[in-house]
Parts: structure tokens; sequence; C-alpha cells
């Protein structure tokens, strides 16, 4: 079987990296094709308050304001209509890829140009959306999954499929990678040498304030016994340095190839846990889509073999695997380095790969490994 | 069909060509952004509203406030009580986090940050309230308890207005 299996159609990885690859070495843009498609919708998330403040006719600067800089004059309420609906308006043509090149830029100033009109706009969430608007904005993230693909293919008679056809520059996605890791940095360092935060007071205050709200929102049989546990002191004083490292090790973690699986589903696990326990606006949604840019920015360097490849095609969303179908052919897949895997491995590798499914499979390979060992140790 | 390439990337070197000022353009650009987020990073060990220093859920203080307005001869009247113009507080600031500041509340980034922008309400406020004749200031009496300790106790003054007879 191994010697039927074609070969990943990459290239071998050049010997010696150095920071001009960042730059100058094209890669796929499809982790920030996909981050696009998600953050169009965000970005009308983001602005949906303020839209619904201009319909009634109020502006930023009918109420209290603070401006960033002493020196700029005060900017007229009718700039921040034009600002949020322009805005709008663009987020929806960027979540579609039309005319990428020129909405991405417009839809980060006037995202940014809404966050700058008052001190009291700025939120960590849309500082981050900033970050993942930049990105989007300065790679040519409409090359792929797009409108504009479409458009270009359609004059060019390329397919999806051809060699190079989603490759650009991606110094922004690194850039991007820099930023996101070092939001969880931060984040974490700063609680960590927080005596009050890495003690658990802080959680704990927290949660008896809020045990009100958490009674009501659960059900009867729920309610006494979950406000118990999450006003008990000594659970924040085991949650809380957990919660740190969790943040640490996704800041460290998402970086090696080794721990940068377990890192972005321990980062996904972390933003639903957050989204649950508090009010975020739209940190969830941004922080779960940028996940995908940890991706390898490599289109088909797998080979998978397999009978019916139909929906391996429609979730690989990120072009990782080469599909070949083979009618009546078993599962195989061949890895970037030339290893053939069969069977369980061929399908956790398959299926770990595929943004949709990777939340659930990577649990229940864990799952499925750790009780393969106490068999294996028993036999 | 052939290898269909994105714009600058040049097929068969595997590099992408720029000129070369466009090339340390963008190096100085990446260099600079990264710059730039180091510094506002360590920035917000020393800003009280840690502004892109993403350091969220930092504290779980709390705040309240008695603001009363101090007139020309010298009385001192609760914002809640009626105000000349009609005015009111709430609908002055329109934001849940300075609205109704009598009732003890969670500081909204931080103890530090919510009586910032308390002290630029009431100036923001006193500046804004131009069908009121008789208020000379505005002051807040702030009570913060930082992370369950305190209180700590400020006073925030507004600036003087000109327009208290």
């Amino acid at each position: 079987m191994t010697a039927t299996l074609p070969a990943p159609a990459a290239a071998p990885a050049p010997a010696r990296w150095s920071l001009d690859d960042i730059f100058d070495q094209p890669a796929s843009l499809r982790p920030l094709a996909v981050l696009r498609i998600a953050v169009g919708p965000a970005v009308l998330v983001h602005l949906a308050p303020f839209l619904a403040d201009t319909l009634r006719g109020v502006t930023y600067d009918e109420r209290f304001s603070e401006p960033w800089w002493g020196f700029v004059p005060e900017v007229p309420g009718a700039v921040q209509v034009l600002l949020v609906w322009t805005g709008a308006v663009a987020a929806v043509a960027l979540g579609l890829g039309w005319r990428t090149r020129l909405v991405a830029p417009i839809t980060w100033l006037c995202v940014a140009g809404n966050l700058f009109l008052s001190q009291h706009h700025f939120r960590h969430n849309r500082a981050f959306l900033l970050f993942l608007l930049g990105a989007v904005a300065l790679a040519d993230s409409g090359r792929v999954l797009s409108l504009d693909a479409r458009r270009r293919r359609a004059r060019t008679g390329a397919a999806p499929t051809d060699p190079g056809d989603d490759l650009g520059t991606v110094w922004p996605l690194w850039l991007l990678r820099v930023l996101a890791a070092s939001v969880y940095l931060s984040s974490g360092f700063s609680k960590l040498i927080d005596p009050d935060w890495s003690g658990g007071l802080v959680l704990w205050d927290r949660a008896v304030r809020y045990q009100g709200e958490v009674h009501d929102r659960l059900p009867g049989f729920l309610a006494d016994p979950v406000v118990d546990v999450i006003t008990a002191r000594w659970v924040h004083a085991v949650t809380s340095p957990i919660a740190v490292a969790i943040e640490l090790f996704i800041a460290f973690g998402i970086w090696f190839p080794r721990t940068r699986l377990a890192a972005v589903w321990v980062a996904g696990f972390f933003h639903v846990s957050i989204e649950l326990a508090a009010s975020v606006e739209v940190f969830s949604l941004a922080a779960i889509a940028a996940l995908v840019i940890w991706a390898t920015p490599a289109t088909r360097d797998r080979v998978v073999v397999l009978d019916d490849g139909r929906w391996v095609r429609r979730l690989d969303w990120l072009a990782r695997f080469d599909v070949r179908e083979v009618p009546g052919a078993e599962l195989a897949v061949t890895d970037r380095d030339g290893t053939v895997r069969t069977g369980d491995a061929a399908r956790w590798l398959l299926r770990s790969r595929l943004p949709l499914l990777f939340p659930f499979v990577a649990p229940a390979h864990l799952v499925r490994a750790a009780r393969r060992r106490p068999a294996a140790a028993s036999a | 069909m052939g290898l269909v390439a994105a714009p600058g990337v040049a097929v068969g070197s595997e590099r992408i060509v720029r000129p070369r000022w466009r090339a340390r353009l963008v190096r100085g650009f990446a260099a600079l952004v990264l710059v730039g987020h180091g510094a506002l990073l360590v920035r917000g060990y020393a800003d009280p509203h840690k502004l892109f220093a993403f350091q969220p859920f930092n504290e779980s203080s709390t705040w309240r406030a008695e603001v009363v307005r101090v007139t020309a001869d010298g009385r001192r009247v609760p914002i809640e009580e009626p105000w000349p113009g009609g005015y009111d507080w709430d609908e002055l600031v329109g934001w849940g986090v300075l609205e109704r500041p009598t009732v003890l509340r969670h500081a909204y980034s931080g103890l530090d940050a919510s009586l910032d922008f308390l002290d630029e309400a009431i100036d923001w406020v006193a500046d804004h309230t131009p069908g009121d004749a008789e208020t000379l200031y505005l002051e807040a009496v702030t009570e913060g308890y930082r992370n369950t300790r305190g209180p700590e106790v400020r006073v925030l003054r507004s600036d003087v207005r000109e327009e208290a007879g």
C-alpha cells in the first residue's frame, strides 16, 4: 500500500531559515482568507450598537466623551455616522471578498476611526479586532475564498486547485501571530505578578458579587450547589493560577509544533469559557477565528487517498490536503515528511486538520489514547 | 494549467521580488508596529486605562460617588435633584459605567480608570450644560474599594464654570 501512495506535492522545506523568509517567501494566504470571512461579521456585531444609536439620532458627541489627544479638535457626530455605516457596508464586502484590497483598509479605517473618537470607546476586544483587520488588509486576503478570486479565475481560466493560486506575501500573518500571542502573554503575565489575581481574590470577589445572577440563570436544583462552589474562596485559590497558566501556555505553546495543537484547543476552550462567564463583546468570536492563523501557511502538502473525498473537500477550508479519490480505497494520508498513515492514525491526522472537526476530535483522540495506554501496559 | 502566482511572486524563484525601497519599508513598518506594541504593553503598567496593554479583568474593585453641583452661593446640590435647564446626569453621560454614581458598582477597567473617567465626565458635564446659570463647579466625593480593600476616598472637582451668575 505504501508504494502506491503518491508523495505530497509540496517541495521540501528549505534547509536554513532566515528572517527574510518571513517577508520574501510566498506562502498560502488561506489562513488570512478564512480569518477575513470571520472578521467581516465580527465587525458588524461590533458596530451594531453604534449603528442602532445613529438610527435613533444619537452620536458620540451628544454624550460624555473623552478625546484621546487634547490637541485634536472635536469631530462632528456626522463623521461617526459616516464611519459606522461605511464600516458596516465595507465589512459585508470584506466577508464576501468583494474588492478586498479596497474594502479591507476602509473597514480598518472606519473601525479605528470610531474607536479613536473617544477614549471610552476603547475595549481590549476592539483593539484585538483592529489587529485582525490590519493583517487582513495588509495581506492579499481576498486572493482565495472570495468573490475576487472567482472573478479572477473567470478572467484567467485558472482553477482553485492550481498550484500557486493562493500564494502571496505572508509577513502580515507573522506579524499578527506575534501580536496575538503577545495578547495572551500580556494578559497572563499581568495576572501572574498580581497577588490578588493569582491568589484568587479577584475572581472570588467577582463570583461573590455576581452570585445572584448566576443563581437566577441556573435551573432550581443546580443553582444552590453551583453558587456554593463558585463562591468558595478555596476554589478560586486553585482555579486562578490555572487560568493564568492557561494564558501563558497558549502564549508560548502555540509557537512550537509539538504543543501547537494542544495550545489551539486550549485557547478555543478558554474563549468559550470566557464567553459563558463574562461579557466580552466580539472577543470570543474574533479570538477563536484568529486561531486559524496558526495553521501552517502551506497548501495541499499532505495527500489523502480515500474512496469518497467530497466531505474532505468541503471541510478543508485551509486546503491542507491533496484529495485523491480511489474507488474502494482505504483511508491513507501521506504526511509532509512522506510518512504514510493508515487506520486510526490517518483518521486523526485528517480530522485534526479540518477546522470544524478539530475541537471535537482532539479530546476524543486524547481519551482514546489514554484508554489504550493502560491496555497496552497490561498486555 | 501553469503556475498562477500572486502579484509580486516570482514564479520559479520562490521568492517575492520587491524594489529595495519597498522591501525596507515593509520591514521598517513591521518593526515599528512591534516596537510600538511592546511600548504600549509596558506602558500599561503605569496607565490607569491600560490602553492597548491587554490586561483585561485586572481588578475586582468597586466604587460609588456622591456628585453635587456647588452653586455660586455655596449650596451643594446632589445631581439627583432638579437641575436648572432640565439636565439629567444619566442622560448627559449616557454610559452605564458612570450612570447612577451613588450606587456601589464594579469598577470598569479598574478603580483608577473608572475614577479617571468620572473626573473627565464632571468636566464634560460642566462644559456642556449652558442652560445652568447657577452651578459654579461639580464635585464628586468618591469611595473606592480596591479588590475588596478600602475605602479609598477621593474628591474630584470640575473646572469652574463661567456661566454661573
